[in-house]
């Protein structure tokens, strides 16, 4: 809720900043307008745009063309320093903090106060209190190790580092309330806006939708990498006309038809929770059943989804596969159960990137491979060959070590992996990120085709027209609990953003 | 969204090309002695250098295992020691056959094995520091055990025994046969076998593997035993060699497995720990200590000489191990 | 259970130091004269070494990381020690050098073994325990070139004044030694040098997004413990009156013993300075109490093997459990 303060002068402009990768234009002459004395909202969907923008301004890449000024100047080629001697401060969602330092300490990294014999601790403890009082509104105590704050209090170190020494001028917020519970977020707020009042200028970056309207004053809309529209004097009923910009038009269909052949039960899940990220979830899952799970980053969702593949260890309720109860200690019990889970990060946990293709396709079904316990290379580069075939990964010599393939053909090495063992239940976490437009049309129409074999399966992404494309139905996680179960065809993007960002409770209430 | 700066190149030094400087630094090493020292070219002493790097091969290979899953042994030493001394002892105070006595030293090798495991896989120790820790007990239980450091001789084994040591089969020594079938075990192993795919695959990312289904906790036990009975086996010949058990006998080939291990996994391309690079790594070093014999230094001036080109050796082939 | 958990985080870093304190207090009830002035100065300067090689360690650590992976270690600051004390003794006992020189020769040879390992580390790509394993291996090499591998007895005025002679009651070589640690202590935790090197090891990442320059500090960690090895020859000196092969493992042994059983001290439960030191007068009083009431050194040198096992496994456990 804007609180009535105009916003001051014009201090940051990028105008028509465009930037290409190999294979995709990140940035299409975007442009934003940052003024003193406001808190910006930057939204938009993932692969928008935002955060190469973002990395534009922070020197990070040098932008095909297009240009950036500040105070009305032109601004020469950025890099991290001068950005930083700018007065432009980033706030990152990693948090960089050392965990056995003091809060002091902390704030004061890379930029320690000095006296006549060495550290000045005590000027660094009381500017520090001063700060985190007068500027963030809140009270800490400056000899508190990092390791022993919560998760709101170690933000607003972050915080305090980048602008302590009062030359911040831009401020960017980079999802900042997403790992924290509920009711920490306010105190983030608060923190914002003693900013604020500084005349700071802030862009804040985020996918709560609700956030974004009770805190910002303007509104900057991304989609297709540039700006398509501008709310000026936000309110809570801009929310939906926000959300309708950021969709924009249909996306072309990519996704195959469904043909609804749901089966047996497969999966039971009942009452679920891990004492943290979230709880009490009940899930059924059939054979031949594509369920998608949706939930913004501290949802719940990737936490529970690593718990069904016996990455985390619940704390409360059942998991029951087949009718059977299952205590999954680890992956390899889940995987001996028949549970497959192509996870989130593709290249630490997917694929092992100085191995072949073919050593990594076959790394969950060794033993099809195996003659007497050795391995039988004709038959494993056999099966390999047969699965980079049927999946088109290219290049299809499966001898090329995984590391130089592209995400979409990494991502259906590991599909081709758990192919090739037969799983009962297939887990998917964020299957298409980083994966370019053609590969994930395969990959839909693989999963669909898994699906038709009789597989269960469950999709977790935060890309909500996959779900909707993807899956028969859709669980929606909102902090940590179920929000409601719904038939995909039952919701649209605009209404299945509007219940991952938690509006409609907002709105309901 | 991460926003943080792509790092810039941690190492200022550029890679050189694959394998070539390991494979130049080899075989100029070679002729180097070859030409300084007439006599190393000689039939004889070629057959010298192998027959002398066989019990240096076994300890490497088993280092070549832990390496290759990902950790280091610092006890490969210990667990050579407790080969000797098992079987001297199961000999001499047992009066047991000769091949329960070899049993005996591998079963002493078990035991560090088993050490080592349950410290890695349990506790949660990293193998650097689990393994140090094996070696400063077992050091000092060798001095205990031994009440100060002295050998322990037993004059009468059984010719059997010796044999294994000073045998000959066919032309060739018995000890260069056990090395030979060590290395085609541990070939089979770790090149040819699934569980060698595992290995591997653990030992180059172990999160990878265990969402693959792994039980990497049981294999990386099943490694530290494994290897650690292997270097008993070593530690078992080498008695059956000078009839004795001394103690600490094991330290002086520790730094030479490692670097075996290491100039070997140089070689390929992808740098990682194989087991013919191992073999190769275990020649090159005979090969050092052999030319240095022949080039007539003394004891202090060879230990300095093959510190020095160990110190290359491994500074070499890490520069080029660097990855990308 | 939450509270089960937050016992384990706490109480289990502390068993380390409890059973410390036990053995000592164990040591001290059957061997009286431990608690004696005399003893305890024999105690502090049988510490001395194993202190000024700590010093060394800790800042290696303390830049490094504490995690024993990729972490900071640094095997080599024994090997310089003794290398360090080898060049000494034989240049003036062989040679005749006038002891300044070869003192001055000695700290240049550690220094270059410090060099050599911060090069490999920081240039080269390879980590701290394969490059300070190798330079170990190179230096204690030379070491026995140029001591012959002899023991070699020295009566060198000031060797004896560092063994003997006491101010106070308390030995020179301790009053020396004091000033070093006053110093490292000032410069890692009071000055931003320090802070900043602390900060490197701590999340090396958030270092040098403030700015840091992180390599440059690992460099001049490895020879600075490289210093702090060279400082520790001419104690080791004086404390065996000549120089004596074989001392590195000792060394070794209760440096790591000693920093890591310091980390289990520190409130923070991070390897600190006082931590290390208090941990190697700790190691020596467990040494000399062993002695006095006559167990065998070799068992001494088992029960120190495995407080490394336990110090080390109670904070890795402590570290799983907060994860």
């Amino acid at each position: 809720m804007t609180t009535g303060t105009q916003p001051g002068p014009v201090l940051l402009q990028l105008g028509r900043i465009c930037k290409a990768f190999p294979g995709v234009q990140a940035l299409d002459g975007a442009s934003l307008v940052l003024a003193r004395g406001e808190i910006h909202g930057l939204v938009g969907e993932n692969g928008a745009g935002k955060s190469t923008l973002i990395k534009v301004l922070a020197g990070v890449y040098a932008p095909d063309s297009g240009n950036v000024q500040l105070d009305g100047q032109d601004l020469p080629a950025l890099t991290p320093a001068l950005v930083h001697a700018l007065g432009v401060r980033f706030i990152h969602q990693e948090l960089h903090l050392v965990p056995h330092f003091s809060v002091a300490e902390s704030v004061y990294m890379g930029q320690e106060l000095q006296a006549l014999w060495g550290l000045d601790r005590r000027a660094m403890r009381k500017r520090t209190r001063q700060f985190f009082n007068d500027v963030l509104h809140a009270q800490i105590n400056p000899d508190a190790l990092v390791r022993d704050l919560g998760i709101a209090e170690r933000k607003l170190v972050q915080i305090a580092r980048a602008l302590i020494d009062g030359a911040a001028r831009v401020v960017v917020f980079d999802e900042p309330t997403a790992p924290l519970p509920g009711g920490e977020a306010e105190q983030v707020f608060a923190a914002i806006r003693g900013l604020r009042a500084q005349g700071v200028a802030i862009l804040y970056v985020s996918h709560y939708i609700e956030e974004i309207t009770g805190l910002c004053d303007r509104v900057t809309v991304f989609r297709n990498g540039r700006d398509v529209a501008r709310f000026e004097a936000v309110t809570a009923a801009s929310a939906d006309a926000i959300v309708h910009q950021m969709i924009g038009r249909e996306i072309g269909n990519l996704f195959p038809v469904r043909r609804a052949a749901v089966g047996a039960p497969l999966l039971q899940v009942n009452g679920l929770g891990d004492g943290a990220q979230f709880s009490e979830i009940d899930l059924q899952v059939a054979r031949g059943e594509i369920v998608g799970i949706a939930g913004l980053l501290g949802s719940g969702r990737e936490e529970f989804t690593d718990t069904l593949f016996g990455l985390r260890r619940p704390t409360q309720g059942t998991l029951r596969l087949d009718g059977k109860l299952l205590r999954l200690q680890s992956p390899a019990d889940a995987v001996a159960q028949g549970i497959a889970l192509v996870p989130r990060d593709r290249r630490h946990d997917g694929v092992v990137l100085d191995m072949a293709v073919a050593d990594n396709i076959n790394l969950a079904s060794l033993q099809q491979c195996a003659t007497l316990g050795l391995l039988n290379r004709r038959r494993a580069n056999a099966r390999a060959a047969q699965q980079a075939q049927a999946l088109d990964i290219r290049p299809r010599n499966v001898q090329t070590p995984a590391r130089l393939l592209s995400g979409g053909n990494q991502q259906k090495v590991v599909l081709a992996r758990w192919l090739a063992a037969g799983p009962r239940l297939f887990l998917l976490d964020e299957p298409t990120l980083g994966v370019d437009v053609g590969a994930r049309e395969e990959i839909y129409a693989l999963v669909a085709g898994l699906a038709e074999s009789g597989v269960g399966v469950i999709v977790s992404s935060s890309d909500l027209s996959e779900l909707l494309g993807l899956c028969d139905r859709i669980v929606v996680l909102f902090r940590g609990q179920v929000v409601g179960e719904y038939p995909a065809a039952s919701l649209d993007i605009a209404s299945l953003m509007t219940l991952t960002t938690g509006s409609a409770q907002a709105a309901a209430a | 969204m991460n926003l943080i700066t792509p790092r810039l190149a941690r190492h200022a030094l550029p890679r050189p090309p694959q394998a070539l400087l390991s494979c130049l630094t080899l075989g100029g090493v070679f002729v180097l002695f070859a030409w300084l020292v007439p006599p190393f070219l000689q039939w004889d002493n070629l057959r010298n250098i192998v027959d002398g790097s066989a019990l240096l091969l076994i300890l490497a290979l088993g280092m070549t295992l832990i390496v290759a899953i990902g950790g280091i042994d610092l006890s490969v030493c210990i667990a050579f020691d407790m080969g000797a001394a098992f079987a001297i002892v199961a000999l001499k105070d047992y009066q047991l056959a000769w091949y329960l006595a070899v049993l005996a030293g591998i079963a002493g090798g078990v035991l560090v094995g088993l050490l080592n495991a349950l410290l890695v896989v349990r506790l949660s120790i990293s193998p650097f520091l689990a393994t140090l820790g094996t070696f400063f007990i077992g050091s000092s239980v060798q001095r205990i055990f031994t009440h100060g450091g002295g050998p322990i001789s037993f004059r009468e084994a059984p010719l059997e025994f010796q044999n294994l040591a000073v045998g000959v089969l066919g032309g060739v020594p018995v000890k260069v046969w056990l090395a030979g079938a060590v290395l085609l075990v541990y070939f089979v192993l770790l090149e040819r076998s699934i569980l060698g795919q595992r290995i591997h695959a653990i030992g180059m990312q172990k999160s990878a593997a265990q969402h693959a289904g792994m039980r990497v906790g049981a294999i990386v036990f099943a490694a530290f035993v494994f290897a650690s009975a292997t270097c008993a086996l070593g530690g078992t010949i080498a008695s059956a060699n000078m009839q004795m058990f001394t103690p600490m006998a094991g330290h002086a080939y520790l730094l030479n497995a490692i670097a075996a291990v290491f100039i070997g996994a140089s070689l390929r391309a992808n740098g990682r720990p194989h087991v013919l690079g191992t073999l190769l790594g275990t020649l090159f070093l005979g090969m050092v200590a052999n030319g240095f014999n022949l080039m007539g230094l003394e004891p202090n001036e060879k230990a300095a000489a093959a510190g020095l080109v160990l110190l290359l050796a491994l500074s070499l082939s890490a520069w080029q191990q660097r990855r990308r | 259970m939450p509270t089960l958990n937050a016992l384990q985080r706490h109480a289990l870093p502390s068993l380390p130091l409890v059973i410390f304190s036990a053995l000592l207090l164990y040591l001290a009830l059957q061997a009286p004269v431990l608690l004696e002035p005399y003893t305890l100065n024999l105690i502090l300067r049988q510490s001395l070494p194993t202190v000024l090689v700590c010093l060394g360690l800790a800042t290696v650590v303390m830049v490094c990381g504490d995690d024993a992976v990729a972490g900071g270690i640094d095997l080599s600051i024994p090997a310089s020690a003794v290398l360090a004390a080898g060049i000494v003794a034989s240049q003036v006992a062989h040679h005749g050098t006038p002891i300044a020189w070869a003192v001055a020769m000695a700290f240049a040879a550690a220094l270059l073994v410090g060099g050599v390992v911060a090069t490999l580390v920081v240039l080269v790509g390879m980590t701290p325990l394969l490059a300070s394993l190798a330079s170990s291996v190179a230096a204690l090499g030379i070491t026995k070139w140029v001591v012959d591998n002899r023991r070699i007895n020295l009566s060198e005025p000031l060797i004896v004044y560092l063994r003997d002679a006491e101010l106070g009651g308390v030995s020179v070589s301790v009053l020396w030694v004091l000033p070093a640690v006053l110093l490292f202590y000032f410069l890692l935790h009071r000055t931003r040098w320090g802070m900043n090197l602390q900060a490197v090891g701590g999340n090396r990442d958030a270092a040098e997004l403030s700015g840091i320059a992180a390599r440059r500090f690992i460099a001049q960690a490895f020879v600075l413990a490289a210093a702090t090895g060279a400082g520790a020859a001419l104690l080791l000196l004086a404390r065996g009156s000549g120089f004596t092969p074989g001392s590195e493992e000792n060394l070794l042994l209760e440096m790591v013993l000693a920093t890591y059983l310091g980390a289990a001290f520190s409130p923070r439960r991070v390897v600190t300075l006082w931590g290390a030191v208090l941990g190697a007068v700790l190691v020596s009083a467990l040494s000399v109490g062993f002695k006095s009431i006559g167990v065998d050194i070799f068992w001494t040198g088992c029960i120190k093997g495995a407080l490394i096992l336990l110090v080390v496994a109670s904070s890795a456990l402590a570290r799983k459990s907060a994860a």
